[in-house]
C-alpha cells in the first residue's frame, strides 16, 4: 500500500463518518493521534487491510482466547478488531473521576441495604426496589466483610453520545466479566503491531491489575495470603477469561469442589493436604455459592461457605448479595441517592430511568411509551415482553401495546422505562474498508492496596454487529476491540508487576488436588494415545510389507487386532485392515479411538487451562489428518503425524514445564501407562512362545528396535528382549525405567505423615522397584511381569486414594483402568 | 388451643450415606398468636454439629453435620404450641386488592415478614401466565382483599383433586397447575402466584394441623404429613392472614404456624447434601393433638 492509499484510507472514512464519531470529533491533537495510528496500521497491511484483521485476529487465537455464547458447545474464535479506540487523557480523567464516584456511591449503598437499611427506612430508597432483585440476599444481612468492603471491584458499560457526553448503561459488581478479555484484548494488539501503543504514549494496564491483586489481598486476613478465583467451570462462558486472569494474576484457580469448609474456615484440598484459604476472587453469582444457604439446586458451590463468611476473617470479593445494586431499577434512584449521601451530583450519569413501581413514574411511562425502551426492572422475564429484556415501545403493534399495558397495571414494579440512547461511532475495519460502528465500553475499577479506587486506563471496546448491544458482554455478529488512553507526555516504562518488587520464589503456589488428578489422567490419555497409533501403524504397515513383516493372517497380526479392540479402538476383529485402522483412527463413537482419546484430551486440558502453555492448544486444536481408509499410505502418514505431534506435546511437557509438583504428576501419568502397556505387550508377544514376528512387533510398538540392533547383531531373541523391554534401566520404554522414575516422584512429593513413616504410594513404588531390580532376561517370567502389572495397578490406586479428589473421579477410570 | 406435635421422619438409604450436611426448619419461628415451648430435637445417630442459623425468613433453621457412614437417619421433633382461638372472616371495611397492592409498595421495611419480600417472583413460584388467565377477574383491584382470597382458596379446593403420590417436592407448579391435581404444596405454590400476580404481597407457610378434628367437625386434608398453606398481606390494618386452598378456608385454630418464606424451598423442613447414599426410602409420622384439659373435680 502506498503512501496516498494509506491517506485515502482515513480520509475516505472522515469523509463519510457520522457526526459525533469518536475519530471525526476528536480534538485536534487527538485526531493526530488518530491518523498516526491508521497509517501505521496501513503499513503493516501491505496489500490489502484484511490481512490486518487476520493478523490480529490469529494473535488472538494464539493467545487462547475464546469465548461461548450461551448454548454453545464449543468454544468461539474471538473476534478482535485490529483498530483500537483512542481516547485522550483530558477525556479519560472525566470518566475516570465518575466511576471512582460511582463506585463509592455504590459502595455505600450495598451496606446500607445490608446493614441498618436506613435509606428504606427513611423513604430514599422502595423497599421493593431491593427485593425486587433476584440477587438480594436476606441472609447476609448484619454478616459484614472484611474492613467493610463490600466492593472490591466494580464494572458499567457506557455508551457515548452524539455530543460526546458519556452515560451508564448498566453497572455491575457480580462478576467484572471482560476486565481479562480486555487484558487479552491489548496484549494480542500490542503483539501485532509492534512498538505502535507505546509510540503513541499508551498508559498501560499492567499496574491495574497488580493493584487490583493488592487490593484483594489487603482484605485477607494473613499478610501473604492464599486467594482463589472462585470459577463455575470449564462450561462457563468466560472460563477462558477467568482462568488467565488466574493465571497472570498468580491466583489459585479453583471449582466449588476444590474447596471445604471446616470448623467455618475454607480449605483448598491440595496433595498436600488441606490448606488455608483466605480470600475468594468469585466469578460465580452469590445463588451458586453455597447450596446450604442460598440455593440449595447448586452442585458448583461450597457447603457452609456461607459460615465461613459469617464467621469472619474470609475475603470474598464482590461480597455475597452486592449484586442487588444491579438491577436496572436501581437506576432511577442513583441520582437523588448520590445527592442525598455524597452530597453531589453524578459525574457519570446513567441513562434516564423510571421504575414503574411509583405511580408518577409509571404514568409518565404510560404517555411517552413512544419515545421510551420499557424493560425489565430486575433482569427477569416479565409479561408483556416477549423473548425481550427490551423493547421500544414505539415497536409495539396495538394488541402488543394493550398487553403490556395491562400487565404494567397489575405488576408495575417489573418494568423501568428507559430514554432511548444513540450511541456514536468509531472506525472498525469492515470488509476491508474502514466503516463506523456503534460501541459501547465495559469499564472497570478497583481497590487497590490502601482501599482507594482505581480504574483501568483501558477498556473492553464492544463493536455492535447490530441491533441493540444493551445485554450481554458479545452478542453475534458482534467485534470487541482495545481501547487506549493516550497521554501528552511518554509513559514510563512499568514492569509488568509494577510498585513493590515481590518476594521471589522458584515454585508455583500449592497444587490442589483436581489439577494434580488431572494432569496424572493428562499424562496417561496421551500416552494411551500414542499406543494406540503405534498399534494401528504396526498393523497397517505389516499389510504392505508382507515379506518383512507377519502376514494378516498370522497369529501376531491376530493378537494386535485384539488388543485394539480390548482397548476400545475397534468394536470387533471382523473388518479388513483399512476400514478396521480407519476406525482405530478417527472414529470417535469408539471410545478407545485416537480422536476420541485426544478429544478427552482436550477436555481435561480444558480443565487446567491456567497450568498449560498456549503451544499445548495448539497442537491439541490442530485439525485431524485426513485420510483415506482404503489407501494404507494414507494411514500410516496419519497414524506418524499424530505421533509427531504427541512427541511434541512431550516435548512441551520435557522442556517448557516448571518441574513443579504439577510436572510430576503429569510425567507419572505417562510413566504408569506406558509401564501398564508395557506389560500388556510383553504378556502377548514375548511370552515363551513367542515368534520371530512376535518379537519384532512388540520392539516395534515399544519404540527398541533401534536399541537392540546397537546391543545385538542377530536376530531378535527372547531373553535379550525382555531384558531390553523389561528390566533395562537405560531404556526410556522399558518397564523399570518407568517403575524407577514413578519411585523418584513420588520419593520427592510431599507427605502428609510427620513419624517419617512411608505413605502408600511410596510403599508400592518402592517395592515395585525391588521387585524388579535383581532380575535379568533369562530368569524373568510372565509370572513377573503379571506381578509387575498388578503392583503398577496398586500404585495407581494409591497415588489416587493418596493426592486426588475421592468426591467425584473424574472422565478417566472406566477406559483406561 | 395447646397443642403437642410430635413430628418424625426416618430415611433409609440402600448403600451408606458417607457424608451429610443438612438443615433442618422443623422449630416453629416466632408468629403473632402463636406460642411455642418446650421444642426438643432428637435425632440418631447424633450428629457432630448442631447450631441455628439465621434464614432470611421467618424460619428457624438448624444446621446438622453426621460424618460417620449412616444407613438409617431418624429425625423427632416435638413441642408445645399455644394458638389463639377466634375466627377470621371477611369484613366489610376490608380494603380493596388495589390500595393493598399500592401500600405493598409504599411500605419502608425490608424485614422477614416485610410485605415486600414477598411480591416477587422466586424459582419455584414463577409468574405463570396461565394461573393469571385462569384466576381472571377473581381478583380484580377493586375487590375486598379477604373475601377475594378466600373465594381463590375455595375455587383451587373445588376444581383440583387432592391426590397424594401424583406430585413430589420438585414438582414445578406449571405442571401441577396443568393436570388440576396435587397436594398442599402445589396448591400453595399456585395460590401463591395468583395472588403476586395480581401485584399482592403473598407467602409460602410450613405447619401443622390438628390431627383428629373436635366432635362433631371434619377432619381437615393434610393432616398426616406437613402442612403447607399461604400467607396473605392484606394491607397495613389487617396485616398478615392465612388462608389453606387445600381445605378452602382462613387458617384457624387447627393451623399450627411453622416458617414462612417466598416458596417451598425457604421453608423445605429439611434439606442438604447427601454424598453417597442411593436409593433412599422415607417414612414420615406427625401427630398433633390438643393438650388434655385437666378435668374438674
Amino acid at each position: 500500500m502506498d503512501s496516498d492509499t494509506r491517506l485515502d484510507w482515513a480520509d475516505a472514512y472522515l469523509a463519510a463518518a457520522p457526526t459525533g464519531d469518536l475519530f471525526a470529533g476528536a480534538a485536534p491533537d487527538m485526531a493526530g493521534h488518530w491518523r498516526a495510528m491508521l497509517a501505521r496500521l496501513a503499513t503493516q497491511a501491505t496489500d490489502d487491510p484484511a490481512t490486518l484483521a487476520d493478523h490480529v485476529a490469529r494473535q488472538a487465537a494464539d493467545l487462547g482466547l475464546a469465548f461461548r455464547l450461551t448454548g454453545d458447545e464449543q468454544e468461539r474464535a474471538w473476534p478482535l478488531g485490529p483498530v483500537p479506540l483512542l481516547i485522550g487523557a483530558a477525556e479519560w480523567s472525566h470518566i475516570e473521576r465518575g466511576l471512582t464516584q460511582r463506585a463509592q456511591l455504590l459502595e455505600r449503598v450495598v451496606a446500607d441495604i445490608y446493614s441498618t437499611q436506613s435509606l428504606v427506612r427513611e423513604g430514599k430508597l422502595p423497599a421493593s426496589v431491593v427485593t425486587g432483585s433476584p440477587h438480594y440476599w436476606r441472609v447476609m444481612t448484619d454478616t459484614p466483610p472484611p474492613n467493610s468492603h463490600f466492593l472490591h471491584f466494580y464494572a458499567a458499560d457506557i455508551g457515548r453520545g452524539p455530543n460526546g457526553e458519556w452515560r451508564v448503561l448498566s453497572d455491575r459488581v457480580r462478576t467484572p466479566v471482560g476486565v481479562g478479555y480486555a487484558l487479552e484484548n491489548r496484549l494480542a494488539l500490542s503483539r501485532a503491531t509492534g512498538d505502535l501503543l507505546s509510540a503513541m504514549n499508551t498508559r498501560r494496564l499492567a499496574p491495574f491489575f497488580a493493584e487490583l491483586r493488592r487490593g484483594l489481598a489487603a482484605d485477607c486476613a494473613r499478610s501473604d495470603p492464599r486467594i482463589g478465583l472462585l470459577t463455575p467451570g470449564r462450561f462457563n462462558q468466560s472460563y477462558a477469561e477467568q482462568a488467565h486472569l488466574a493465571r497472570y494474576l498468580g491466583l489459585l484457580l479453583v471449582e466449588g469442589d476444590d474447596l471445604i469448609v471446616s470448623d467455618g474456615r475454607l480449605f483448598v484440598r491440595t496433595i498436600q493436604g488441606l490448606k488455608r484459604v483466605d480470600g475468594l476472587w468469585r466469578w460465580m453469582d452469590s445463588r451458586f455459592l453455597d447450596p446450604l444457604a442460598f440455593d440449595g439446586g447448586s452442585r458448583i458451590g461450597v457447603a457452609d461457605l456461607y459460615d465461613a463468611c459469617a464467621r469472619g476473617g474470609l475475603m470474598v470479593s464482590n461480597w455475597p448479595g452486592a449484586g442487588v445494586i444491579e438491577s436496572r431499577a436501581f437506576g432511577a434512584f442513583l441520582p437523588q441517592l448520590a445527592r442525598a449521601m455524597l452530597g453531589s451530583d453524578l459525574i457519570l450519569p446513567n441513562i434516564a430511568t423510571w421504575w414503574c413501581g411509583q405511580p408518577r413514574e409509571r404514568d409518565h411511562v404510560r404517555a411517552r411509551l413512544d419515545q421510551l425502551v420499557v424493560g425489565s426492572a430486575f433482569d427477569q422475564p416479565v409479561a408483556g415482553l416477549p423473548d425481550a429484556q427490551f423493547l421500544p415501545g414505539a415497536s409495539l403493534d396495538g394488541v402488543q401495546r394493550t398487553a403490556l399495558l395491562d400487565a404494567m397495571a397489575r405488576r408495575p414494579m417489573d418494568y423501568v422505562g428507559q430514554e432511548i440512547v444513540k450511541l456514536s461511532t468509531t472506525p472498525a475495519v469492515i470488509d476491508g474498508r474502514l466503516a463506523p460502528l456503534p460501541f459501547t465500553l465495559r469499564v472497570f475499577v478497583a481497590r487497590d492496596g490502601s482501599g482507594q479506587w482505581r480504574a483501568m486506563p483501558g477498556a473492553f471496546a464492544r463493536l455492535a454487529g447490530h441491533g441493540d448491544i444493551r445485554a450481554a458482554l458479545m452478542g453475534r455478529g458482534d467485534m470487541s476491540a482495545d481501547m487506549c488512553v493516550i497521554d501528552g507526555k511518554p509513559v514510563p516504562p512499568d514492569s509488568l508487576l509494577g510498585g513493590r518488587a515481590p518476594a521471589i520464589r522458584r515454585i508455583g503456589g500449592m497444587l490442589p488436588a483436581k489439577a494434580a488428578d488431572n494432569l496424572f489422567w493428562l499424562g496417561r490419555y496421551i500416552e494411551r494415545a500414542e499406543m494406540t497409533l503405534r498399534l494401528i501403524r504396526a498393523i497397517a504397515g505389516g499389510s504392505i510389507e508382507a515379506d518383512l513383516g507377519p502376514s494378516l493372517a498370522s497369529p501376531t497380526m491376530t493378537r494386535l487386532v485384539a488388543l485394539l479392540a480390548q482397548w476400545g479402538a475397534v468394536p470387533g476383529s471382523g473388518a479388513a485392515v483399512g476400514p478396521l485402522c480407519a476406525t482405530a483412527l478417527g472414529d470417535s463413537r469408539q471410545p478407545g479411538s485416537v480422536r476420541a482419546l485426544m478429544g478427552v484430551v482436550a477436555n481435561i486440558g480444558e480443565g487446567l487451562r491456567d497450568r498449560l502453555a498456549s503451544d499445548f492448544w495448539r497442537l491439541v486444536r490442530l485439525p485431524f489428518p485426513r485420510f483415506d481408509g482404503a489407501v494404507t499410505e494414507t494411514l500410516l502418514e496419519a497414524s506418524s503425524r499424530m505421533i509427531d505431534r504427541i512427541s511434541a506435546l512431550a516435548g512441551l511437557a520435557a522442556e517448557n514445564m516448571g518441574r513443579g509438583d504439577g510436572w510430576r504428576f503429569h510425567d507419572m501419568g505417562r510413566r504408569m501407562e506406558r509401564a501398564i502397556n508395557g506389560c500388556r505387550l510383553i504378556s502377548l508377544f514375548g511370552g515363551d512362545q513367542a515368534s520371530d514376528d512376535d518379537l519384532t512387533v512388540l520392539l516395534d510398538l515399544m519404540d527398541s528396535q533401534i536399541s537392540y540392533r546397537t546391543r545385538y547383531l542377530t536376530g531378535p531373541a527372547l531373553p535379550p528382549v525382555r531384558d531390553l523391554l523389561a528390566l533395562e534401566p537405560f531404556n526410556p520404554r522399558a518397564i523399570a525405567w518407568q517403575a524407577a522414575r514413578l519411585a523418584e516422584h513420588i520419593a520427592v512429593l510431599p507427605t502428609l505423615r510427620a513419624d517419617g513413616m512411608p505413605e502408600e504410594p511410596r510403599r508400592h513404588a518402592d517395592a515395585l522397584v525391588a521387585r524388579l531390580a535383581p532380575l535379568t532376561g533369562d530368569m524373568l517370567t510372565m509370572a513377573d511381569i503379571a506381578d509387575a502389572e498388578s503392583r503398577l495397578l496398586g500404585l495407581s490406586d494409591a497415588i489416587g486414594q493418596r493426592y486426588f479428589l475421592q468426591v467425584h473421579k473424574t472422565e478417566s477410570a472406566d477406559i483406561l483402568a | 388451643m395447646i397443642y403437642h406435635v410430635r413430628h418424625r421422619t426416618i430415611l433409609h438409604y440402600a448403600t451408606p450415606v458417607r457424608l451429610a450436611r443438612f438443615n433442618l426448619r422443623l422449630k416453629p419461628a416466632p408468629w403473632p398468636g402463636q406460642w411455642t415451648s418446650d421444642f426438643a430435637l432428637d435425632v440418631d445417630p447424633t450428629p457432630t454439629i448442631v447450631e441455628s442459623r439465621p434464614g432470611g425468613w421467618p424460619v428457624n433453621v438448624a444446621r446438622l453435620v453426621i460424618e460417620s457412614p449412616i444407613r438409617r437417619l431418624t429425625i423427632e421433633s416435638r413441642f408445645r404450641a399455644g394458638v389463639q382461638g377466634g375466627t377470621i372472616a371477611p369484613q366489610a371495611d376490608d380494603p380493596a386488592i388495589g390500595a393493598v397492592a399500592r401500600a405493598a409498595l409504599l411500605d419502608r421495611d425490608v424485614g422477614p415478614a416485610a410485605p415486600a419480600q414477598y411480591l416477587y417472583a422466586s424459582a419455584r413460584t414463577p409468574m405463570l401466565a396461565p394461573i393469571g388467565q385462569w384466576v381472571g377477574q377473581g381478583l380484580d383491584p377493586d375487590r375486598p382483599i379477604v373475601a377475594a382470597a378466600l373465594a381463590l382458596a375455595l375455587r383451587i379446593r373445588a376444581e383440583f383433586a387432592y391426590q397424594p403420590g401424583v406430585t413430589d417436592a420438585e414438582t414445578p407448579v406449571a405442571d401441577a397447575f396443568a393436570a388440576r391435581h396435587g397436594v398442599c404444596q402445589d396448591f400453595a405454590h399456585m395460590m401463591v402466584v395468583a395472588l403476586r400476580l395480581a401485584g399482592l404481597p403473598a407467602a409460602y407457610v410450613s405447619g401443622y394441623l390438628r390431627t383428629l378434628p373436635p366432635p362433631g367437625m371434619p377432619r381437615l386434608v393434610g393432616a398426616d404429613a406437613m402442612h403447607a398453606w399461604v400467607m396473605l398481606w392484606c394491607g397495613p390494618t389487617r396485616g398478615w392472614i392465612g388462608f389453606d386452598p387445600t381445605n378452602g378456608c382462613i387458617t384457624g385454630d387447627g393451623h399450627v404456624f411453622v416458617a414462612m418464606g417466598r416458596d417451598y424451598a425457604d421453608v423445605a423442613p429439611m434439606d442438604g447434601l447427601f454424598v453417597g447414599g442411593a436409593g433412599q426410602s422415607l417414612s414420615v409420622m406427625v401427630d398433633v393433638a390438643p393438650e388434655e384439659e385437666p378435668a374438674l373435680s
